[in-house]
Parts: C-alpha cells; structure tokens; sequence
C-alpha cells in the first residue's frame, strides 16, 4: 500500500493540532503545514488577546510516543508590551506536544530581544509551561553593556 | 565594630575600579553611559534560565571574562537586564576568585566563598557595592587583607573593611589594617 504524500503531511498535522489543543487550551493550533508550522501561547486573561510565546519550526516529523521531530526550532518569548524578549533557535530538537517539552544533544542558542545578551551551549530542555530553558554543556553567554559610570552621590 | 573606609586615593581603590568591569561589570548604567566596551563573557558548565523571572543560574566552572578582570566560582545566580536597564542583582558562590590589574599595573587576587552584586537607584543616588562574605581575602604583591565581610562601594569609590587584618609582606608583620593605614 503506497502512502499519497499530501494525505501524510495532512495526517501529520492533524496530529500535531491535536496534541497541541490537548497540552494548553490557550494554545492556538499550529498553522499552515508540517514543513512550517507555529504553535502560540497567550497570557492569562486580561491580556488573553497577547501571545506570550510562540513556538515554531520549519518542518516536523513524527517520532515514536507522540514526540516530533522539529527542525530549525525557533521559540520566540513577549512581553506585554508586545516586544520581543528573548529568541532561542536549535537546529533539531525533539518535541513532546502533550508535555510541552523539547530537547536536543545538539547546539542551540538564545539572543534577547534587544541584541544584548546571547548564550549559546550544547543539548538543551526547553519547558513550555513554565518558560524554563536547560543548557546542559559548554554554555557560553556574551553581553554587550556599554560603559559604566559613576553616579553615586 | 571597627569599620575601616579606605578611600580610593590609597590605592586600593584600584580594585573597586576593576571590579567594576568583573561582577560589576556585567552592569551597564543609563543611556547617558553610551562608551561601548567588549562584550563580558561568562562560560559555564551548564545553566538554568527562567524566562519568566529573567534569572540565569550558572552551574560548574564558572568563569567571567572581561578586558580588565577575571572571576571564576562554581555557581553565579543573575538576574538578567531587560530592555536595557541595568544589570541590578548577581550573586557568585562558591570558591570565589578575582583576579585583575588596575590601572597601575598591580595585581590583585580576590577569595571569598560568596560575591554579591547589587545595584539600584534611590531618590536620583546610586548605589552600587559588591559585597564578599565568606573569609574574603585580598592579595597583592605586597599586602594580604583579611576582611568579613568586605564590601566595596563602588558608587562612592572605596573598600569598607570590618575589623581588617593586613599582612605587609614586605616587612612580614601582622597586624590590624588600621596601624598600617
């Protein structure tokens, strides 16, 4: 039996929708097709109209346990104010859905929103729910801070 | 309590100045302060960072590197500048060491189990001091300063010591610091 390759990729999505409406309700379902999907989180209510953090990569691959296998990770943290904060980017990693949970062996790295801070290590664990990020190996941060000087009275 | 305050015109005042761009360093103040530096580098074995609470705890082998200075620990806990506001709160612990050369060209090594940082604006005054705890010691080429705790004000450029012991290794006494000061 031959699998028509459009019937896969709509197969793959409606089971990455479906976990995804699963894990977080406030979740929006990811958009588009398997080869570039996003996944948002919106903050609590007042502000439920804001997404808080957005999950996207440029393709996904079933694993075994309901696990994807994403490609070029870009997770994308906001403020309320609408400003980005913080960008962390792997080149594959594994997600977990339902556990909002991805992790990776390999390189990643994070730059804040405003180009100040970046980090950069080896094999990471990202928790969705609470916003945590793990680098296990070879962590490396540079901060570009202008000069300071002396205001004390 | 004797509390010593050692102004930065006798020379220990080197140290504030570098440790300035160590702990400090990590810092950056207003927007009026727009000298641009090389970046401060930290390296760690592994770290934790809570994007929630914008908080970075650095695990194992802890170095920072910056033009002037050198700090390592196994543990630093910061709390990381959004928006580019100041960097206000970093905690070192654990082994902690600091090497820098003033301006002068003296040497200066730092010990102490636990570094603090801090930073915050109060009524338009800065205040800005780094805090050792934990048998902080001092070591120059010619003195070695004992000190619990040693805070250095950097806002007010001066070391303030509680009940100091100096060692001049060039004459070899002991002795308090205020006798040799």
């Amino acid at each position: 039996m031959r699998l028509n390759p459009a019937t896969f990729y709509l197969a793959l999505v409606a089971a990455f929708c479906i976990c995804a409406a699963m894990n977080n309700p406030a979740q929006q379902l990811p958009v588009g097709h398997a080869t570039d999907f996003t996944s948002s989180q919106y903050f609590e209510p007042p502000h439920e109209q804001q997404v808080k953090m957005r999950l996207s990569g440029a393709e996904a691959l079933p694993l075994p346990g309901g696990l994807l296998d994403v490609r070029q990770l870009r997770v994308e943290t906001f403020g309320l104010d609408g400003k980005t904060q913080v960008v962390v980017r792997a080149p594959q990693c594994s997600y977990a859905p339902l556990d909002g949970v991805a992790n990776s062996a390999g390189h990643m790295d994070l730059q804040s929103g405003d180009g100040k801070i970046h980090v950069e290590g080896d094999g990471f664990l990202w928790r969705q729910t609470t916003s945590a990020l793990t680098i296990s190996n070879h962590v490396r941060t540079l901060i570009n801070m202008p000069e300071a000087t002396m205001t004390g009275s | 309590m004797k509390k010593l305050i050692f102004l930065l015109a006798l020379g220990v005042g080197g140290l504030a100045m570098a440790q300035t761009n160590g702990l400090a360093a990590l810092a950056t103040k207003g927007p009026a302060a727009a000298k641009p530096k090389p970046p401060t580098e930290i390296n760690s074995d592994s770290a934790d960072f809570d994007l929630n609470t914008h908080q970075a705890i650095y695990r194992g082998h802890v170095q920072v590197v910056d033009p002037k200075v050198r700090l390592t620990c196994e543990l630093m806990l910061v709390d990381l500048p959004q928006g580019g506001e100041h960097l206000n709160h970093v905690v070192a612990a654990t082994n902690v060491v600091v090497d820098f050369t003033n301006e002068r060209g003296e040497k200066y090594h730092v010990t102490a189990a636990q570094a603090v940082y801090d930073f915050k604006v109060v009524n338009a005054v800065t205040n800005e001091t780094v805090t050792f705890t934990g048998k902080p010691v001092v070591d120059t080429t010619t003195t070695t300063i004992y000190s619990e705790p040693m805070v250095w004000d950097r806002a007010r450029n001066h070391f303030i010591f509680t009940e100091p012991t100096m060692i001049s290794k060039e004459t070899g006494t002991n002795g308090p610091a205020s006798k040799l000061f």
